[in-house]
């Protein structure tokens, strides 16, 4: 495959994380824990994943709570990084995966919008330009300059939500988060991923929302106990995850 | 396609830029003297000092005050960012845990805040000199540059002990506890001058007392600061901020997962 096709390539990702069970941060609980060091678990999350994802595919990521989606979400973004494999994404990238980080409840709505539209890496010309769009899309005009801790939670969440998919990346990575909002919220959500995937976008979903990735998803990657179970057309790894699962 | 340090600084250059402000404007938003403390913080200090050392120690220096000043300040940027470095990964934890941004960003936007409240405090050197008599000359022109040398030194140090105290939090309290330790062994309230034969090494190893004894001979001493020194130890701190850099960006990788 062509280089240029792809969005994101993973390439034999293994991921384990050091669960402590009581963290030695100190001097004194490390000389302690020379002579114990047993406290310590590994776990493996992630176990040779290969994954190529094309430019403008949008792909689900499906599995029971703990089979690794998020972890593998995290590794795209870089949050975290593997401990053997690498991973690699081609063109802008924004991830939704926790909403409104970042935000600082002192000060204003516009202000947070600033804020947290520069942690993704969007300079002072570019929010400007797309601050009336952003506000459009939240529904909060009324209240854009009142201090965020006034927001109500779903007030929140859709700012934070009309600034993350106004970043204009070329792949979004989105976790769990289709849940915004109120029913009309929520639909304005999905014409948006639709508009979107339209424009050609890649998107990659974590969710559990099956109904969600067959309208939206044209492939489907079902994980199990960190590996990949089954790869392909939506329904029907979709319909082989839900027999499994029921 | 790993992007360099520089190209990925400057495409995060608003996030850079609000941090700064925050940081500087947000310091004393909620106090009732607000912006004054800037000012006020130093000024007591200086009033402390200048009545314990002559006093107590029967310093001689002339125009102590003035002295002191000059030690003082570039002191207090110092030893203000590399305590606030050492807590600055955990203070941000929770934002670091949820997006993607270049982790370089925070000990950046904190050593440049307090270069900017160091300039802000310069104000009051100047007030001294003016006033105490001594007046302005020509030698303030390298003020940036010896001001330079101690950003490069603040930066170097910040990477490291940033990066390093998300997986040893001990190192905070031995931080704290060196510069204590280390504002003695900084000539700050006595000159290097007078200090006796077997402890020099202390003043000729430490890179503050080179900054601090720049900042006395444009200001104090009213004379060429030594820039060949400068020279020598600009070099060797832009090497070690390259080195601090590559620490930082091999322990950031574990950022999300230790904090």
């Amino acid at each position: 495959m062509q280089e240029k096709d792809l969005a994101i390539e993973v390439k034999n990702v293994y991921k384990t994380f050091n669960v402590y069970l009581d963290k030695a941060n100190t001097i004194k609980e490390r000389l302690l824990f020379l002579f114990s060091r047993n406290r310590r678990e590994k776990r493996e999350v992630l176990n040779d994943i290969n994954l190529q994802i094309k430019k403008g595919e949008v792909v689900a990521l499906i599995g029971t709570n703990g089979s690794g989606k998020s972890t593998l979400l995290k590794l795209m973004t870089k949050i975290i990084y593997p401990n053997k494999g690498s991973i690699e994404t081609y063109g802008k990238l924004t991830s939704l995966l926790e909403l409104g980080a970042g935000f600082h409840p002192d000060f204003s709505g516009r202000e947070n919008i600033y804020f947290n539209a520069s942690i993704f890496g969007l300079t002072k010309k570019e929010i400007d330009n797309r601050l009336e769009e952003i506000i459009d899309f939240s529904e909060l005009r009324d209240f854009i300059d009142n201090p965020v801790r006034t927001y109500s939670s779903g007030m929140f969440m859709r700012l934070a939500f009309a600034v993350a998919i106004n970043v204009d990346a070329e792949i979004l990575l989105i976790d769990e988060i289709l849940s915004v909002g109120d029913e009309h919220f929520q639909n304005k959500c999905f014409d948006k991923m639709r508009d979107l995937k339209k424009q050609g976008k890649t998107m990659v979903f974590v969710t559990h929302n099956m109904k969600a990735v067959t309208e939206l998803c044209d492939r489907a990657v079902w994980l199990y106990k960190g590996k990949v179970k089954k790869d392909g057309e939506t329904t029907e790894v979709v319909n082989e995850y839900i027999k499994t699962t029921a | 396609m790993k992007k360099n340090f520089f190209k990925r600084l400057y495409e995060y250059r608003e996030l850079l830029k609000t941090n700064v402000k925050k940081d500087v404007r947000g310091k004393y938003k909620k106090s009732f003297f607000g912006f004054l403390w800037s000012f006020l913080n130093p000024l007591l200090q200086i009033t402390v000092y200048a009545i314990v050392f002559p006093l107590i120690l029967k310093n001689t220096q002339e125009n102590y005050v003035i002295f002191l000043c000059t030690g003082l300040i570039p002191w207090t940027f110092f030893s203000i960012t590399i305590s606030r470095a050492a807590g600055c990964m955990i203070e941000n934890g929770n934002i670091l845990k949820k997006v993607y941004f270049p982790r370089e960003i925070i000990p950046i936007s904190l050593v440049t805040a307090e270069a900017f409240n160091f300039i802000i405090s310069t104000i009051i050197i100047l007030g001294f000199v003016i006033f105490g008599g001594l007046g302005i000359t020509k030698y303030v022109i390298f003020y940036p540059i010896i001001l330079i040398v101690q950003y490069l030194l603040v930066l170097a140090l910040s990477f490291i002990i940033s990066a390093v105290t998300v997986y040893f939090r001990d190192l905070q309290h031995f931080i704290s506890v060196g510069l204590q330790l280390l504002f003695y062994g900084t000539p700050i309230v006595y000159s290097g001058e007078t200090i006796p034969e077997a402890f020099k090494w202390i003043i000729n190893i430490n890179p503050m007392s080179y900054i601090i004894s720049a900042f006395r001979d444009i200001f104090y001493n009213q004379q060429m600061p030594d820039l060949i020194s400068l020279g020598k130890l600009a070099i060797i701190l832009i090497f070690a901020c390259i080195v601090g850099y590559l620490i930082f960006n091999k322990l950031q990788k574990r950022f999300a997962e230790e904090l």
